[in-house]
């Protein structure tokens, strides 16, 4: 929290004279410029959810609680006040898909088409990939990767999520499918690739916060929530919180 | 002239009355005559007194005399009405042929409507008969290519004196101002503003209240108008008749289109600028839509029969007054895009148009150029190209930071902060529901980047790319084929290299096509220059202590063997490649004034920077002076381009909007707004398609559009 307050400090003075001449008083601009380094980017002080008059509010309230501090779920997932939960859920799936990127380019190094054939986690089902006109049985590595790039696809398809600012109720409907497939990801990286799955867990914290996303919204069942993630880090986690 | 034709029958009259005052002579020469008469009755059997005679004869001769005045009376009567006639005539073939253009225009819009809607719903071009744009329209715009200014003043003044000429014509029958009268009139009528029974009430009054002083022409006049209403007189007055009671069903339908077509006049610069705007976008495609439909619906049928029905009577004399209009037109839509260009048009034509009386008419014609004009704006051969967002690239998750251009196909990678990039294949659109744009999908992701990626260069054959991230490292890419199934396997060796160097997030890529060479810069303070595909790839590093971070890098596109560097302490250092020594200094000479990009003109010895003050400016490679600066963005401009050609600029800035500049004259040609903000950012590239017509913008939004 202390080093977290003198960055703040800094940038507020690092802002405020590039702002000096363009507006009167310290305005804070949030921007990474080119040359911004890798430990700047995106450290500013964070801005009121209320104040926020972007369209794109929630991403930038869920961005700013997550790089604040990503192991604080539970704060992470509390919706503000007389915010539509349509559009909660469906920002804060699109930021999963988002940091799944992050597991998918670990698992690429790692998981081979040739060593997992098939999409599976515990030996009780074989995943089929729906991205294709008839699903099929993709090698995992695929399956991951078609799976994000679909509910990339999904998830900004103008027809079903035109807007970033209210969504329809039909297309929050489609929100569960994607978490189910997504989800798969977690879990075949837990039985299969579990270091890296470990080393993905720790830095972002996102399998828990994705189960606890899923079970507060009642987006999947909680057979289907098969990574025992919850059970093992419960201890730890009340004790943090 | 009004006073001839009354003279004419004054001096009628006044012969008239010379007659009857004859007579009366006659009758007081009779007068004595009864006197004679006794006296000479007696000793004359012969009846036929020499005085009797004289006063028979000039009796008769009076009689005839009358006659042949009543004649004459009847004729010039019977001339006025041919003369009538004809100009009436002649104002429904003005009328009719702007009501065929108006409908070939509608007709083709429709067409066009149809096929791009076909297109969309089917994704295969419809197969019209006709899909030419009206003929008139063709020649209307191939001339107004080539034609200039003083071409154009030309035919308006050849157009002008017709118009005189026809005037004077009418002036010497003699009946203009009738002739303005029922014309109006009945233009009224068709435009459906009076009812019958109004405009006869006007007819007739205007004639009570008119100085007409010869009873019987206001007489005659009276007799004729409803006369005419019920019984047209020849077989083409009939024709005239029926098409016009058929233009006159759908006229009411026209005219409120017309109106429609009006709005978007108005609107039409803005509706330029904000086309990228989707909510715009979206309502005026479903209003136009609409308006479409229902032209579909109402009037096309009926439509088509009134234009053969029209196309028959006009064919002939219309294409000459066609030509005239043409030409017409022609010199308004010139001035299309200028300001005031709409009162002038209307002033133009009311001094034309209300000196005869045809107040409606020339509001049609008005309309007319409003229509024109603004399917010429949407055309491709306009004047001056405007360009206009028609593809909307969504995928990423978060802000798009860099995009490029596959240097020939329509093919763009994208790079993002949401760690990924993505190859989209402009040909591979997903139709779309309602809006103009299209949607693409992406065709390839590439991952391996640990965080955002921030810069994004392509080589000259576009087989390979290159990515610069916020994790240090530069990956080299293959492009995948811009045909791939998107599902496809997954290919390990698209990751063909990673250029390992930089221990900091790495801002600027730029490649030199001729020597395929790469320069990147990063936040650790050095610009480095790679070979990527060698097996010792990096060739030179640059570094300034005294300038800080280079924030983004361009090659000397004239000079090979230089690089530009661009520092966020607002200077620029060119470098010499070999001897990694700087070369030349570019010094604003003030600092904080970061610079976000830099980009060196294709052909010239200019290099042009975008600053974070609003501010571009332009330096002199071999001086290091600072050419040109300009407050370009309301606010920081982030992102450069300049085209193949090196004539134009683009910008783009955290104002929302990207801007197009004449390099010639640094004017801004074309404003866009493109994207949304997320925090303070807003646009955060811009790119120009190496060989063919696309311009893109990649925003903080998460979208990348492309322009054409």
């Amino acid at each position: 929290m202390n080093v977290y307050f003198n960055v703040k400090v800094t940038n507020v003075k690092r802002d405020s004279l590039v702002k000096m001449k363009m507006a009167d008083g310290p305005v804070i601009l949030r921007r990474n410029r080119p040359g911004t380094k890798a430990k700047d980017f995106c450290r500013w002080p964070d801005e009121a959810f209320e104040e926020m008059d972007s369209t794109l509010a929630v991403q930038q309230y869920i961005q700013q609680l997550i790089r604040r501090d990503p192991a604080n779920i539970d704060l992470i997932l509390k919706m503000p006040d007389a915010q539509d939960e349509g559009v909660w859920k469906y920002e804060h799936l699109r930021q999963f898909c988002m940091e799944l990127n992050g597991l998918a380019v670990r698992l690429q190094n790692e998981c081979h088409p040739e060593t997992c054939i098939q999409m599976t986690a515990t030996e009780q089902w074989i995943f089929l990939c729906a991205a294709h006109k008839t699903p099929k049985e993709c090698p995992a590595i695929d399956y991951t990767r078609h799976t994000l790039d679909g509910a990339a696809c999904l998830l900004n398809s103008n027809k079903y999520f035109p807007s970033r600012v209210s969504i329809k109720e039909s297309s929050v409907a489609k929100l569960g499918s994607v978490c189910r497939r997504v989800y798969r990801i977690f879990s075949h990286a837990y039985f299969h690739h579990r270091s890296i799955f470990d080393e993905f867990e720790n830095e972002t914290y996102l399998c828990r916060r994705f189960t606890q996303f899923v079970t507060k919204y009642n987006l999947m069942s909680k057979d289907n929530l098969i990574v025992p993630i919850w059970e093992e880090e419960n201890a730890p986690g009340e004790s943090e919180a | 002239m009004k006073t001839t034709g009354d003279d004419t029958l004054l001096r009628l009259v006044m012969e008239d009355t010379s007659v009857v005052q004859n007579g009366a002579q006659l009758g007081l020469q009779g007068g004595p005559a009864p006197n004679v008469k006794p006296n000479e009755e007696n000793n004359t059997k012969a009846q036929y007194s020499i005085p009797g005679i004289l006063h028979f004869i000039q009796h008769e001769w009076a009689r005839f005399e009358l006659e042949r005045s009543q004649w004459e009376v009847d004729r010039a009567e019977l001339q006025a009405r041919i003369a009538f006639l004809q100009g009436e005539r002649k104002g429904q073939e003005n009328l009719k042929s702007d009501l065929v253009r108006r409908i070939k225009m509608l007709e083709y819009a429709l067409k066009q409507e149809r096929a791009k809607f076909h297109k969309l719903k089917y994704g295969v071009e419809l197969q019209q008969g006709d899909m030419k744009p009206p003929q008139l329209d063709d020649s209307n715009i191939d001339t107004q290519l080539d034609s200039d200014q003083s071409y154009t003043s030309v035919t308006k003044a050849t157009w002008k004196q017709g118009r005189q000429l026809l005037r004077q014509y009418l002036q010497e029958i003699g009946y203009t101002d009738r002739i303005i009268d029922v014309r109006s009139n009945r233009v009224r009528t068709l435009l459906g503003l009076n009812n019958n029974a109004e405009q006869d009430e006007n007819v007739t009054s205007g004639q009570v209240n008119g100085n007409e002083s010869n009873k019987r022409a206001s007489e005659t006049q009276g007799r004729r108008t409803p006369a005419k209403k019920t019984q047209p007189s020849c077989l083409t007055e009939a024709m005239m008749f029926d098409t016009e009671a058929a233009v006159m069903a759908n006229l009411d339908f026209l005219s409120s289109a017309d109106v429609d077509m009006e709005d978007d006049d108005d609107m039409s610069d803005d509706v330029e600028l904000e086309a990228t705007d989707e909510l715009e976008d979206d309502v005026k495609a479903i209003k136009r839509r609409g308006k479409i439909d229902n032209m579909g619906d109402d009037v096309d049928a009926e439509a088509m029969e009134v234009l053969n029905e029209l196309n028959l009577l006009s064919e002939t004399e219309n294409q000459h007054q066609d030509m005239k209009d043409a030409g017409d037109w022609k010199g308004l839509n010139f001035q299309s895009g200028g300001p005031g260009r709409r009162p002038l048009a209307l002033n133009d034509d009311e001094n034309i148009d209300t000196g005869l009386g045809l107040g409606e008419l020339a509001q049609l014609t008005v309309n007319n150029d409003a229509e024109t004009s603004y399917d010429i704006s949407s055309s491709k051969e306009a004047f001056r190209k405007t360009w206009g967002a028609k593809y909307t690239l969504r995928s990423h998750f978060d802000g798009v930071r860099a995009l490029c251009f596959h240097p020939t196909e329509p093919v763009l990678i994208t790079a993002s902060e949401d760690h990924t990039l993505k190859l989209w294949n402009l040909q591979k659109t997903v139709p779309a529901k309602k809006s103009a744009s299209l949607d693409v999908e992406p065709l390839y992701t590439f991952r391996s980047h640990n965080g955002p990626v921030l810069c994004l260069a392509i080589s000259g054959s576009g087989e390979h790319c290159y990515s610069g991230g916020l994790d240090g490292k530069i990956h080299c890419w293959t492009v995948p084929n811009s045909n791939i199934d998107p599902y496809d396997l997954f290919e390990p060796d698209v990751l063909n290299a990673t250029l390992q160097g930089h221990t900091d997030s790495v801002w600027g890529l730029a490649e030199l096509h001729s020597q395929q060479k790469l320069l990147s810069c990063a936040a650790d303070g050095t610009v480095k220059l790679w070979a990527p595909h060698s097996k010792m790839p990096l060739l030179n590093t640059f570094t300034s202590d005294q300038d800080g971070i280079p924030s983004s890098v361009d090659f000397v596109r004239d000079e090979g063997n230089r690089i530009v560097a661009a520092y966020n302490s607002s200077n620029c250092i060119i470098f010499d490649t070999e001897t990694a020594k700087p070369l030349v200094r570019l010094d604003s000479g003030v600092n904080n004034k970061q610079i976000n990009r830099v980009v060196c003109h294709p052909t010239l010895s200019l290099t042009i920077t975008a600053h974070e003050d609003r501010h571009i400016r332009y330096w002199d490679n071999n001086t290091g002076k600072m050419v040109h600066s300009m407050v370009a963005h309301l606010d920081a401009v982030t992102s450069l381009a300049v085209d193949p050609n090196g004539l134009y600029l683009l910008s783009g800035s955290h104002d929302c909007s990207i801007r197009l500049w004449n390099l010639d004259n640094k004017t801004c040609v074309q404003e866009i707004t493109a994207h949304r903000k997320k925090f303070d950012e807003s646009i955060l590239d811009v790119a120009f398609h190496p060989s063919r017509p696309y311009i893109a913008s990649a925003g903080a939004d998460g979208l990348a559009k492309v322009f054409v």
